[in-house]
């Protein structure tokens, strides 16, 4: 059977594309109630056939690969598969999954009524950016890609403002800016290439920028490009709009957001850097990009420290989460290896920035959700006044802290293995300097958490009083999410191999045993 | 019944309690059970002591060797660590009955204790890691249980330097591993391979740094007379007994006992030393008699680290045997004495007697009263710590153990219940009595693991001597104290954390400075400029490719 899965897994990668964009056409033409129905008949689908296509990569021990149409590049466009993307395809269905059950509370449409806004926008959104999501992480073709990136940030704005209030639409406006900006730059840069090279095919670009001396053209459009994609990152210093967009988008959106949309954008840079552009650039390139990763590790930290909001204070601690991203650049494209590193077989930085990306997209899902809980069933979320949620809450504050020990980094969660396997390959590669950040990292960390934590389980003063019961199903979700970014880190390390397939990387001890 | 079915059954037990505590009834009533939790355990010690063939092994990835295993010290504090939380874990039944929170009492309780019977049985290093960060972490709930202002103040102390410990032993791993050429974790493989690391110096430091936080050695013991006395009697006893032997169990794993480090030996000695005076010095300025008890482990735990050094500069896996039965008799006398501070509170000071006499008899085998447990400890370091300069270190630090016992003998004898009546329950009083027995007893059992025979050594005359004048001497010391020791300058509990009360003004200026930052950098004409530069910065880098 899984042969037959490996044989069929180009039409896999077309349904992976077709299933949320044919979804969102039904759920548009019939509206009203049909829209959350078709939502949620989707989301089982789209995770087997993300479960399908990531069983196919593994097993086949090959990317998959297909051109549309049956015409190849540079006429037509492809789809490829790797590990990598084959896992953010699967993280997306799950947390897609997660935040769908969670919203159902939330995005009803009132009974009486055929169809109401904010359902109706909710379900509709969630399924246009789960269609741009699989775009990005199948794309090709930088003009497609270009496509899928506007496709994700027009649905993602709307999410930030669907409560309609002056103060998210102002936020919404915000990311729409700046957004836009980040888009025009990029389409910038692929123009640049398109005119120096005549493609815009991943794999043409690169073997053609490889073969010649490097054009002027293709240095400022890996730049601009890059620096685009961080502005819809919100790589520290250009994150402003973030903190506002995503701390005040309802619990599910923001989940959506800071889990998955801002992963987009970094998976771009990431195939700029690694598929497209000569190895020797991506190492002076790397620097710059690893050293504003650390500025953001820490500012972020120590901005999420001195929020007086639960949401804002997560929405920093995203800020200082992309920058640990971000560290990987220097540790792949490292020339150098220590002495005894080409002795050993461990998967390096590759690895563990692949679960820093998967086990940041669930546990911060889990913890927006559980702030959402929190926030709806006690009307406000100041961190001052959480006092003795742990009695109120104690399943959803369960979920949050263990969500939160995968994002510090503490045994044995996802977010432990991947800083382990960071700090190995920084050891390794003698940058010694970055660990130092890692751990700060985690300390700041650590210090932010503890706060909140502190406060909810405190004993003193009078229980709290809860203007809304919670649901213990959406309890349920969120810690089932909370609980998949701990036990990554329980999964053997061997079993990690679908991350490298498809891929090359110069740097460290990539093959595994 | 196959013997790694019992293993995997001394973790597994706590964990399925843990589990049980989901559901509330069983949540409610986990008190009463806290007693089993380790018996498997201590089942598993008992059979590996007693058939040193059998040592048990469980490998979950054969690969990269991550697994459990047991070995001859792991076994000894395996076995008196689940009979001091067992004890405890009954003393606490009794002590928290009718107070709130016992469910989360419990909870915390179950996890550190998992994390504490872990790290003797950690093979590999991210087993012993997370066994470790679980020890260590977890115990705070226990540290900050009673949510007192001076609890949570002893909480974030607590948690702040276990975090530290944390990341120097993270540091320590990721270089033990980078070193190693092999794919195992295995902590002797890794070990094994040290001397020839690169990052020898490196690596010694962050782990004697990072093990010696957790066993209290100066200038890292600073949370420990702050936390063991904050938290609720029963904790305190597995605190100051138990989880202080996670940085002693790290030491023994983690140096290389065979490559004879001499000047590494010799730090680590003098570091032990120093804590073991100095401890002391600090110790009979307090009061209440728990942070006495608390300096006193400080003291003890130096002693230790004091064997450890002699033999790590030797080369001599003899001082491994001898630290380790040095920290089983620790483990057992100070939790019992621990419990004994919350009889002696429950007691009518005409009663006091009956537990004033024992607790006395434990309280001067810290420093080697014969014929306690304590004298056989002193005398299996003995050949270890030599009879040159370090052993009269040794035996003047056992004058100040009884100087620093007599001033806890009188503390807490001062702090006997006012109430005629008072009467200590049933359930403190035996788990204090057994914890008494075995910290008298069963360090004798040991004795021939150590080379010791206990009939020939109790009819030495010259031993029996040198075991008893410097209970004499600390007897004198003591009067004196009496005397004079109303003009002895106080010193805060945690000492030297006096000196670091003004770091929060620095921190709030740092915060300050970052959100001011912040609102400068979403102002739209800054961000759209960094963007910009950003995109410069990007590409000029890239002419300047050779």
């Amino acid at each position: 059977m899984l042969s037959n899965l490996v044989a069929g897994g180009d039409r896999l990668l077309v349904l992976a594309l077709i299933l949320p964009v044919a979804s969102l056409m039904l759920a548009f033409v019939l509206g009203g109630r049909h829209a959350e129905r078709i939502a949620l008949a989707t989301l089982p689908i789209g995770l087997a056939v993300a479960v399908a296509i990531a069983a196919a990569v593994l097993h086949g021990d090959a990317p998959l690969h297909t051109d549309l149409g049956g015409w190849a590049p540079p006429l037509g466009v492809a789809l490829r598969a790797d590990g990598l993307s084959a896992i953010m395809l699967l993280t997306t269905a799950v947390v897609m999954v997660a935040v769908g059950l969670f919203a159902r509370a939330d995005f009803q449409v009132p009974p009486g009524t055929t169809e109401s806004r904010a359902p109706f926008a909710f379900w509709t959104l969630l399924l246009a950016l789960w269609a741009a999501l699989n775009a990005v992480f199948l794309g090709e073709d930088l003009f497609n890609l270009y496509v899928a990136l506007e496709l994700l940030t027009f649905a993602a704005i709307p999410l930030v403002c669907l409560d309609g209030r002056a103060q998210t639409l102002a936020a919404a406006l915000r990311y729409l800016v700046f957004a836009l900006l980040g888009s025009v730059l990029y389409l910038l840069g692929a123009a640049l290439l398109y005119g120096a090279y005549g493609t815009l095919d991943i794999g043409q670009l690169a073997a053609r920028i490889g073969g010649d001396p490097l054009e002027p053209a293709a240095l400022i459009a890996a730049a601009l490009m890059t620096a685009g994609l961080l502005a819809k990152t919100a790589l520290f210093p250009v994150h402003l709009w973030l903190p506002p967009a995503h701390a005040g988008a309802p619990a599910a959106a923001s989940a959506l957001l800071s889990a998955l949309a801002v992963k987009a954008s970094f998976f771009l840079i990431l195939r700029i850097w690694f598929d497209v552009m000569p190895e020797l650039l991506a190492q002076m390139a790397a620097q710059v990009l690893a050293a504003l990763g650390a500025a953001a590790i820490l500012f972020g930290g120590v901005l999420a420290l001195r929020q007086a909001r639960l949401k804002m204070l997560i929405a920093y601690s995203t800020i200082a989460q992309i920058g640990y991203l971000f560290l990987i650049f220097p540790l792949v494209a490292s020339p150098e290896t220590a002495p005894l590193a080409e002795l050993r077989n461990a998967p390096g930085a590759w690895t563990g920035g692949a679960l820093q990306l998967v086990s940041h997209a669930c546990a911060k899902a889990a913890m927006f959700m559980a702030a959402g809980l929190i926030a709806a069933s006690l009307g406000h979320d100041r961190i001052r006044d959480l006092g003795g949620i742990g009695r109120a809450l104690p399943m959803t504050l369960f979920a949050f802290g263990i969500a939160g020990m995968s994002l510090m980094g503490l045994p044995p969660s996802g977010g432990f293995m991947a800083k382990w396997l960071l700090l190995l390959a920084a050891m390794q590669c003698g940058q010694w300097w970055w660990m130092l950040v890692i751990l700060a990292g985690g300390l700041l960390t650590g210090a932010y958490l503890y706060r909140v934590l502190a406060t909810a389980l405190s004993t003193q003063g009078p229980s709290p009083v809860l203007v809304k019961p919670v649901d213990r199903s959406r309890e349920w979700v969120v810690l089932g999410l909370a609980l998949i970014s701990v036990l990554l880190g329980l999964v053997p390390l061997s079993s990690f191999s679908l991350i490298q397939i498809g891929r090359d990387v110069s740097g460290i001890g990539v093959g595994l045993p | 019944m196959n013997f790694n079915l019992l293993f995997a059954l001394a973790l597994a037990t706590p964990v399925a309690l843990l589990l049980a505590c989901l559901w509330r009834p069983a949540r409610e009533r986990m008190l009463s059970l806290l007693v089993l939790a380790p018996l498997p355990a201590l089942a598993v010690a008992l059979v590996a002591l007693l058939d040193a063939d059998a040592m048990p092994a469980l490998m979950l990835d054969p690969g990269r060797q991550i697994g459990l295993s047991l070995d001859q010290p792991g076994a000894i504090l395996l076995g008196v660590a689940a009979l001091l939380w067992s004890a405890a874990g009954a003393y606490a039944a009794t002590y928290l009955r009718g107070k709130p929170h016992g469910g989360r009492f419990a909870i915390f309780w179950l996890l550190t204790l998992t994390g504490s019977l872990g790290v003797f049985v950690a093979a590999d290093l991210l087993s012993f890691y997370l066994t470790f960060a679980l020890v260590s972490l977890a115990a705070w709930g226990l540290v900050a249980h009673d949510d007192t202002p001076g609890a949570r103040r002893a909480g974030v102390i607590y948690l702040l330097l276990a975090v530290v410990g944390e990341v120097l032993l993270l540091l320590a791993f990721v270089l033990l591993d980078v070193a190693s050429p092999g794919a195992s974790l295995a902590i002797d493989t890794v070990v094994a391979t040290l001397p020839e690391s690169p990052w020898l110096a490196a690596t010694l430091a962050l782990l004697i740094a990072g093990f010696g936080l957790k066993a209290g050695l100066a200038p890292l013991h600073v949370w420990l007379p702050v936390a063991h006395p904050a938290a609720p009697m029963p904790a305190s006893a597995v605190l100051s007994g138990v989880i202080v032997k996670a940085g002693i169990i790290g030491l023994i794993r983690f140096l290389p006992w065979d490559a004879g480090l001499d000047w590494w030996g010799a730090a680590l000695t003098g570091i032990g030393l120093v804590t073991a005076f100095y401890a002391v010095a600090m110790g009979i300025v307090q009061s209440n008699p728990k942070t006495v008890l608390a300096y006193s482990t400080a003291s003890q735990m130096g002693l230790v680290a004091a064997i450890l050094g002699m033999g790590l500069a030797v080369g001599d896996r003899e001082a491994v045997t001898a630290g380790t039965v040095y920290a089983a008799h620790h483990l057992l006398a100070k939790g019992a004495l621990f419990l004994a501070v919350g009889v002696f509170a429950a007691t009518a000071r005409r009663r006091l007697w009956p537990v004033l006499v024992p607790a006395a008899i434990l309280a001067l085998g810290f420093a080697g009263l014969p014929p306690t447990g304590g004298f056989l400890a002193k005398l299996a370091a003995k050949p270890v710590l030599g009879s040159g300069l370090v052993g009269l270190l040794a035996s003047l630090a056992a004058a100040g153990s009884t100087l620093l016992m007599i001033h806890f003998l009188y503390r807490a004898a001062a702090s006997a219940s006012p109430d005629p009546g008072a009467r200590a329950a049933a359930g403190l009083v035996w788990p204090w009595w057994l914890l008494f027995l075995a910290a008298l007893l069963l360090p004798w059992t040991l004795a021939p693991l150590a080379g010791l025979s206990p009939w020939s050594v109790m009819t030495d005359r010259s031993l029996l001597w040198s075991g008893l004048w410097p209970i004499l001497a600390g007897g004198v010391l003591a009067l004196a104290l009496q005397r004079w020791g109303a003009r002895l300058p106080r010193v805060p509990e945690g000492d030297l954390l006096a000196l670091f009360t003004g770091s929060p003004r620095w921190a709030n200026a740092v915060g300050e400075m970052l959100e001011r930052t912040e609102t400068w950098l979403r102002q739209w004409p800054v961000a759209g400029l960094s963007l910009l530069i950003l995109t410069l910065v990007l590409w000029l880098p890239m002419l300047t490719r050779p």
